[in-house]
């Protein structure tokens, strides 16, 4: 019998199966918009290939007596129809299922992914590869021009290591990453937490000493970029590690260089677990702050899915608004959001805040798929000073750039591994460790109105990015959240929300259309109403669509 | 805009799918210039689908506490009652048997796993019941013994004739063995009436553990390790 292999859970994993509830089961989904409907037969094949190459997808999650951990399995996978409601339960204790799933509808491939297993960048490279394969089999008589073009700029400046399972061997940054690099990429194994950050410091280290010039070097691309901050549809060149594998890979979050806040992880609520263990003392002067915060209210969904609002609209046009402003996307984004929850909350005097992840492997490169985030907080209160919207996105900006630094982040990181590896929390059974980190989890969640995650712009290899229109980025949410991700210049802000109402959606795309943004949107339906309404229409229309 | 697309006018916004009204403001949408040809939503609709899994927790914890209570009840029965006897016994035994459907139902998933609670439940239940009848030892004498070396025989036919991977029931097994051990520990402090079915069943689980230990002790090492990892 074959031994099969497992791993612990990296530690932000742990978060999300400590606080995946009923209405936010903690997955995210990553889509892409064909050109033609898709063809469920080839899609298939596709993802067999793709399966191939991410040993990490094959793992199943099972229970120890004091953790979690994945484990391989000799499942496979398969491509559906989209049936279920978005961003559906993926993960149920005792049934041993693989933990995220493909799904087609009309011209849509759709990635569901269980965050405990992947982030949004680990992610963003399996639909990637599922979406190349898949355009390569669609489409047999186009091939890329130059294989080894695409890789040539996208690797410029990347410091990850290359993909060994395509063989591409250009590693630039190989003396930064003595371990990574020779591993296979996507493997069950890589906690990018405990390599990073559990060893300790060790002076005069080579890979530590490589590391910290790394940093430095990206803080000071940094600065460029906030003096100087590109449209989107600039230049696609990487500023940080996390894209080059080869040259197929996305720029995953990296690629859009106005704009710092490369998210990895979807989700805003684990934030929880990298600050938990820094809040904790600090104590009573967070708490009091935090208890005014403003949270958003409103009528669960009757069947708990996530309400999905989509808004399409030109990447240009909003970059455009936010280099206005002086400030990167991300951050311009959150104080429209900021203005649209007060206006929909008919409010002044908020405090508002926000958690905003932020993808590790653009500071410490990194090859794995697996999680690799922090995560930020950012707050602003409506009561004093400036409130317009370009002030709050100033002052956002600054707090943001000064909390996902390297070392701000390291620090927090480091902090809260010592807090994972302290021995009274490791003899710790599992539901007990479960209910404190639940424990932890509620108690940042009060201090948190809504969450935000960019996944920046996405630039796909050659002949794929034809076909491919606009890509969508949602996530489960236990709040108001929003995700962005471009491509094609077509900026996707996807809403989602365990509530009915859409008011501050409606706010937010009013100050955007206000100001000049076409946008469209495209809403999912999940009140008995908009559901009935749906029905009676295609019964009246087109009989003979499958009722599903 | 686009053709295919309805327009909100209060929003600005154009609006993709058959929406009627706006999914932002409620306000009606202005028709696409080409009606009946409405670009289709990017997102189905899925119908409302209620997950049974609240009810069950529901049903669940209600039978839990039945249960629970119908065993403390006991306790404020004085053992003389005369008449008492048939219906309590009769009460008991429902009551131990919708705890063992119970568990049986939430642990399906894994046969070895669940006949490990079962052992463990049906000890403890027969064990109080021994107590409220006034302790003639009759459950540590026959019924734990009987129960353990059942269990162990059954596991071990389920997991031939299912071909269960060792990795799935080889810590469960292993949990039997050690429950069927005990016993021998009864034995030896002499809470027994009769020796021979402790006796019996002390003897089938040493055999058992030595073949388990010939036969899968890597697999059960590695197996321990992963779960006892700290």
């Amino acid at each position: 019998m074959m031994r099969q292999h497992w791993v612990r859970l990296d530690n932000a994993s742990n978060m999300f199966l400590a606080a995946r509830s009923d209405v936010d089961p903690k997955v995210f989904r990553l889509g892409a918009e064909m050109d033609h409907e898709v063809d469920p037969a080839l899609l298939h094949k596709a993802l067999e290939k793709t399966y191939e190459k991410y040993p990490l997808y094959h793992a199943v999650l099972r229970r120890g007596v004091f953790w979690y951990y994945l484990q391989d399995s000799d499942l496979r996978p398969e491509v559906t129809a989209e049936l279920t409601a978005p961003c559906a339960p993926i993960y149920q204790a005792d049934r041993r299922t693989l933990l995220f799933r493909v799904m087609h509808h009309r011209r849509r491939i759709s990635l569901e992914v269980f965050h405990a297993l992947s982030d949004g960048t680990g992610a963003l490279w399996f639909l990637t590869d599922l979406v190349t394969a898949y355009v390569r089999l669609r489409f047999p008589t186009e091939r890329p021009t130059d294989p080894g073009a695409d890789g040539a700029t996208e690797a410029a400046g990347g410091s990850g290591a290359a993909d060994a399972s395509d063989g591409t061997g250009a590693m630039p940054g190989e003396d930064l990453d003595d371990l990574a690099a020779h591993e296979p990429v996507h493997d069950l194994t890589g906690d990018s937490f405990a390599h990073y950050f559990r060893r300790r410091r060790r002076p005069g280290s080579d890979a530590w000493q490589a590391r910290a010039a790394f940093t430095q070097e990206a803080e000071a691309e940094d600065r460029v970029l906030s003096v100087g901050s590109r449209g989107a549809d600039a230049d696609p060149g990487p500023r940080d590690g996390t894209g080059s594998r080869d040259g197929t890979s996305p720029r995953d979050g990296t690629g859009s260089r106005d704009d710092t806040g490369d998210v990895a992880g979807a989700d805003g609520s684990t934030e929880d677990s990298a600050d938990a263990p820094r809040r904790e003392p600090v104590g009573r002067r967070r708490l009091s702050l935090r208890r005014r915060v403003y949270r958003v209210r409103g009528t669960r969904t009757p069947d708990h899915r996530t309400r999905v609002v989509e808004l399409t609209m030109p990447a240009a046009a909003v970059i455009a608004l936010a280099r206005a402003e002086g400030v990167a996307l991300t951050m311009y984004l959150t104080a429209v959001f900021f203005e649209a929850v007060r206006r929909a909350a008919e409010h002044d005097a908020l405090t508002l805040a926000a958690t905003v992840p932020v993808n590790l492997r653009q500071f410490f490169p990194s090859t794995s798929a697996r999680n690799f985030f922090a995560t930020t907080r950012v707050e602003h209160a409506y009561r004093s000073g400036p409130n317009d919207l370009g002030a709050v996105a100033r002052t956002l900006e600054r707090d943001f750039r000064a909390k996902a630094t390297a070392e701000a982040l390291e620090g927090k990181l480091r902090r809260f591994l010592r807090f994972e590896r302290h021995p009274a929390l490791r003899i710790m059974p599992r539901p007990v460790k479960d209910v404190l980190l639940s424990g932890i989890n509620r108690a940042s969640n009060r201090g948190l109105s809504v969450a935000v995650s960019n996944l920046g712009r996405v630039v796909l290899p050659e002949p794929v990015s034809d076909h491919v229109g606009r890509l969508a980025f949602e996530v489960s949410a236990v709040r108001p959240q929003f995700c962005a991700i471009s491509h094609a210049g077509r900026l996707t802000v996807t809403f989602t929300s365990p509530f009915v109402e859409t008011d501050h959606v409606r706010e937010f795309a009013r100050i955007l259309t206000g100001a000049g943004v076409e946008i469209s949107v495209a809403a999912g339906r999940v009140t008995g109403q908009e559901l009935a309404e749906a029905f009676e229409d295609r019964e009246g229309d087109e009989p003979q669509e499958d009722a599903s | 805009m686009s053709a295919g697309l309805s327009r909100c006018v209060d929003c600005g916004v154009d609006v993709e799918g058959t929406w009627s009204r706006c999914p932002l403001c409620g306000a009606a949408l202005r028709e696409p210039q080409e009606p009946g040809e409405r670009t289709p939503s990017p997102l189905p609709d899925v119908p409302l689908r209620f997950s049974r899994s609240r009810l069950l927790r529901a049903l669940v914890l209600t039978s839990l506490a039945l249960v629970l209570a119908s065993f403390l009840v006991q306790l404020l029965i004085s053992p003389g009652v005369s008449g008492l006897g048939v219906l309590r016994s009769v009460w008991l035994a429902v009551a131990s048997l919708w705890l063992v459907a119970l568990m049986a139902v939430r642990k399906r998933r894994n046969i070895a796993k669940s006949t490990v609670y079962f052992v463990v439940l049906a000890g403890l239940v027969c064990v109080y019941w021994d107590f409220l009848l006034g302790w003639s030892a009759w459950s540590l004498t026959y019924v734990v013994p009987i129960l353990c070396a059942s269990s162990l025989l059954a596991v071990m036919i389920v997991v031939r004739v299912m071909r269960i991977e060792v990795g799935e029931h080889i810590v469960y097994s292993g949990l039997i063995v050690i429950l069927g051990l005990t016993p021998l520990v009864f034995l030896a402090l002499g809470w027994v009436n009769t020796p021979l079915p402790s006796a019996l069943c002390g003897a089938l689980c040493v055999l058992a553990l030595g073949l388990l230990q010939l036969s899968s002790g890597s697999a059960a090492r590695h197996e321990l390790a992963k779960r006892l990892h700290l």
